[in-house]
């Protein structure tokens, strides 16, 4: 009987998948062997959660969250269902909380056994067909030593709760009425977090802030978040909660600057020190944030730096392209603002090309120092500018392109009068011009001076290239490549008790050496031993 | 109530054509006592009734005001740090009519003391909305103009001052702009007849410049009618050794390390 109920669900779903993403599908038949089905997924995943618990090493734990952006494209309610019943065996209270969650499966019991089982699920619908008496053979065989597992094996650890939890609240995010859902179970799963304070957690919790943020944003109350986040990044600063802390820094930060409250988002990075220890997606949105607020207060050196920072530390551009080209954009003007000129070849990048247009024209404007075509593409692309929150760090600008304008003018002619500067550079007045050019000089921008009586600008001869600046520029270079030597000798991981291994073998080797004496006092040792051993 | 009449007096005296000022100081601070007993001041709870919000807040924009009419600057702080908590986390209160005449009069203040930082962080926590204002708009030129040289336009637009507070701080920023001019000349000329300084210094009389070509330490000579600047001669730059020898030996120490 069972056998013949199993096959129409088992198809049905296979058909539901194929609708949903046709093109993954053919990915996975090309492949010579097949991914695991999500709920495998997640079954390995609690394997290695349970290691990271007990051998208390949060490498593991971190090898499960990476695997999160994929897996949550690929969730559903069953998925979620399967792995439930799957892993908790037993019928727990927590088991029971968990499932509450989740809305009625579509699909009856006996199917989602057939999903777990991997040949039916992996399995196209024809070959399903032929091997519809042996799936659930397979199941059978499978649920058997499960379920002899289960008598032995105790409650699995309350982290796997807590990753099932974030799990759900992913998929409750996926949907736009579900994001009430997403926060009300996110602030359980915070609650009961704060309550179990286990250190092995602190790597999933981090994420579960993540998520609890996001739902809180996509509902559009994130200022709403901001005391609970206050309050838990106090205390994961006296619990030493380093991935917790990091995120929640994150967190707030990305909250102030939403709202634009820069002021509150400086004092934050004052009072806090970022955690050393944090994971590189975290550093890389932390000096991105940073970067913003230092470009808001005119410092731009250190803005750079801190995009920099956060260019390098970011996953690959294929792999977050949204972040990558958020950072780009505002990397662009703050190299503008500093007076410098972006590579060329930045805006040919696959990723950036496009999302980069509006940007490549206004360093053109820059460049050529053309203030009517700065004012053009300004008023061009304004709503752009004004999406991406970079529309008054733009406007900044029209002084640079001032400048630049000058020095162009300085560089090619010998003298100039006032007049021609102001048609050339599309100033107001003569009167303007005069003082512009003479901040300029005072700038230091060009070297020449005016001379008032004739109304005209003599430019000086052009500086010499060499000079302290040089041996500075020169030892700063050098300065950030012993910095990066070593930060990754530094970032070096080594195996724990590796060298337990070594001291043994120099143990076993001196023992060696030992014997090798004796046999050498004895005299029992020929020539040929000796050239063989050395 | 007598908080209500209070009230009511103070802005009566206040709209008044020829405000009693220090009586006004009188009210505000009896206002301000009342304003804590209720926990108006410091609002922290949202259960609070949102007329008396408005109440609280209008008092303390006649404040703000006030205090820029005695010219006392950091009162007027004190009443823009207070006026922030309504603007910003009490956005359900319909808009005061005074809140961007404020907030410009703030970033003025912030200009005059070249917080150009401060500036701009204020700038950027106002919403797009608020740039079309007058009051907004104009210390937003204001800055624009200063920060490329176009000291004239800022000179000009003394005159299109949107409040007449603003007044009181375009005096100040009147004093910084000279002292950049001032630099400015200083660098980009070798000589200049006086009355081209006056002019380019937007001084009326001769001997207002005179008196600031002395502060500055100016060359004058009234016979031809000429400012001299002293050239900075070109300073021969030594060779900085200490650095040299500081980052040779770090380097030393570095390879040593890697090797």
């Amino acid at each position: 009987m069972a056998e013949v109920e199993m096959k129409p669900p088992a198809d049905k779903k296979e058909e539901k998948k194929d609708d949903k993403n046709t093109e993954k599908k053919e990915e996975k038949e090309e492949a010579p062997k097949a991914p695991p089905t999500p709920v495998q997924e997640i079954k390995s995943n609690v394997v290695l959660i349970e290691r990271a618990v007990a051998t208390l090493e949060p490498r593991f734990a971190h090898r499960v969250l990476r695997t999160l952006t994929a897996l949550r494209k690929r969730i559903d309610v069953a998925v979620l269902r399967n792995a439930i019943e799957e892993v908790f065996v037993k019928d727990t209270p927590t088991k029971q909380s968990l499932l509450s969650w989740l809305p009625d499966a579509p699909a009856p019991t006996e199917a989602m056994e057939v999903d777990a089982a991997p040949p039916a699920s992996n399995a196209d619908a024809a070959p399903a067909a032929s091997k519809a008496d042996a799936a659930p053979a397979a199941s059978k065989a499978d649920a058997a030593p499960a379920a002899s597992k289960a008598a032995a094996a105790p409650e699995p650890v309350p982290d796997v709760d807590i990753y099932f939890r974030l799990l759900i609240m992913h998929h409750f995010m996926a949907s736009s009425s579900t994001y009430g859902k997403a926060l009300e179970l996110g602030h359980q799963t915070i609650e009961k977090m704060q309550a179990l304070n286990r250190r092995s957690m602190d790597p999933i919790a981090a994420k579960v802030w993540y998520a609890l943020e996001r739902a809180y944003e996509l509902g559009g109350e994130l200022s709403d978040a901001r005391p609970l986040f206050l309050a838990a990044q106090r205390t994961a600063a006296l619990r030493r909660d380093d991935e917790t802390q990091a995120s929640l820094i994150n967190r707030l930060l990305r909250s102030y600057l939403h709202y634009s409250l820069y002021d509150q988002a400086d004092k934050l990075v004052s009072k806090t020190t970022f955690p050393a220890s944090a994971g590189n997606p975290q550093f890389a949105r932390y000096h991105y944030y940073l970067g913003r607020i230092k470009a808001v207060q005119l410092n731009y050196s250190a803005a750079h730096a801190n995009l920099q920072q956060a260019i390098r530390r970011a996953p690959a551009a294929k792999l977050a392209p949204g972040f990558y080209q958020a950072v780009h954009k505002l990397f662009v003007v703050v190299e503008l603002l500093m007076g410098d000129i972006p590579d060329r070849g930045l805006f040919r990048h696959p990723v950036l090309e496009k999302a980069l247009t509006a940007y490549f024209d206004i360093v053109k404007a820059v460049r050529t120092g053309s203030l009517s075509q700065f004012q053009t593409t300004l008023a061009k692309h304004a709503a752009q500018f004004e999406a991406d929150r970079t529309f008054t760090l733009i406007v900044r600008l029209r002084q640079n392109v001032i400048k630049t304008g000058i020095r162009r003018l300085s560089l090619s002619y010998s003298r100039i009068s006032l007049r021609d500067i102001c048609v050339k550079l599309h100033l107001d007045s003569e009167e303007d011009a005069e003082y512009i050019v003479g901040k300029a000089i005072r700038d230091g921008v060009i070297d020449g001076r005016i001379v008032h009586e004739r109304g005209w600008m003599e430019c000086g001869g052009q500086k010499s290239g060499y000079g302290p600046e040089v041996a500075d520029v020169f030892s700063r270079r050098i300065g950030y490549c012993l910095e990066l030597h070593n930060q990754s000798v530094k970032a070096m991981r080594f195996p724990l008790n590796a060298h337990r291994k070594e001291l043994a073998a120099a143990e076993g080797a001196r023992e060696r050496e030992k014997e090798l004496a004796k046999e050498i006092q004895e005299g029992d040792l020929d020539e040929e031993d000796m050239g063989g051993e050395f | 109530m007598s908080l209500k009449s209070q009230y009511a007096d103070l802005k009566a005296s206040f709209t008044a054509q020829s405000p009693d000022l220090p009586k006004c100081g009188r009210l505000l601070t009896q206002l301000k006592l009342g304003l804590i007993q209720a926990g108006l001041l410091l609002p922290q709870d949202d259960d609070l009734n949102h007329d008396d919000l408005v109440v609280a807040r209008e008092i303390l924009e006649i404040g703000a005001f006030w205090s820029i009419r005695t010219r006392d600057v950091p009162s007027f702080d004190r009443y823009f740090s207070q006026l922030q908590t309504f603007y910003a986390d009490y956005a359900t209160l319909p808009p005061s009519q005074y809140e961007h005449a404020i907030r410009g009069l703030h970033l003025i203040r912030l200009l005059t003391q070249n917080r150009i930082a401060d500036f701009h962080t204020a700038l950027e926590s106002l919403p797009a909305a608020a740039m079309d204002s007058t009051f907004i708009a104009h210390p937003v030129n204001l800055e624009r103009w200063l920060m490329e040289g176009s000291y004239a336009k800022v000179w000009s637009a003394r005159a299109e001052a949107p409040a007449a507070e603003y007044g009181y701080f375009v005096d100040s920023l009147m004093g910084t702009i000279r002292n950049e001019i001032a630099s400015c000349e200083e660098a980009a000329y070798e000589s200049l007849p006086l009355k081209d300084a006056a002019t380019l210094l937007f001084f009326t009389s001769q001997s207002e410049l005179l008196v600031f070509a002395q502060e500055r330490g100016w060359e004058v000579n009234l016979t031809s009618g000429t400012i001299t600047f002293e050239k900075k001669g070109e300073e021969t730059v030594d060779i900085p050794k200490e650095k040299l020898i500081a980052a040779s030996l770090l380097y030393a120490r570095e390879l040593e390390q890697i090797v």
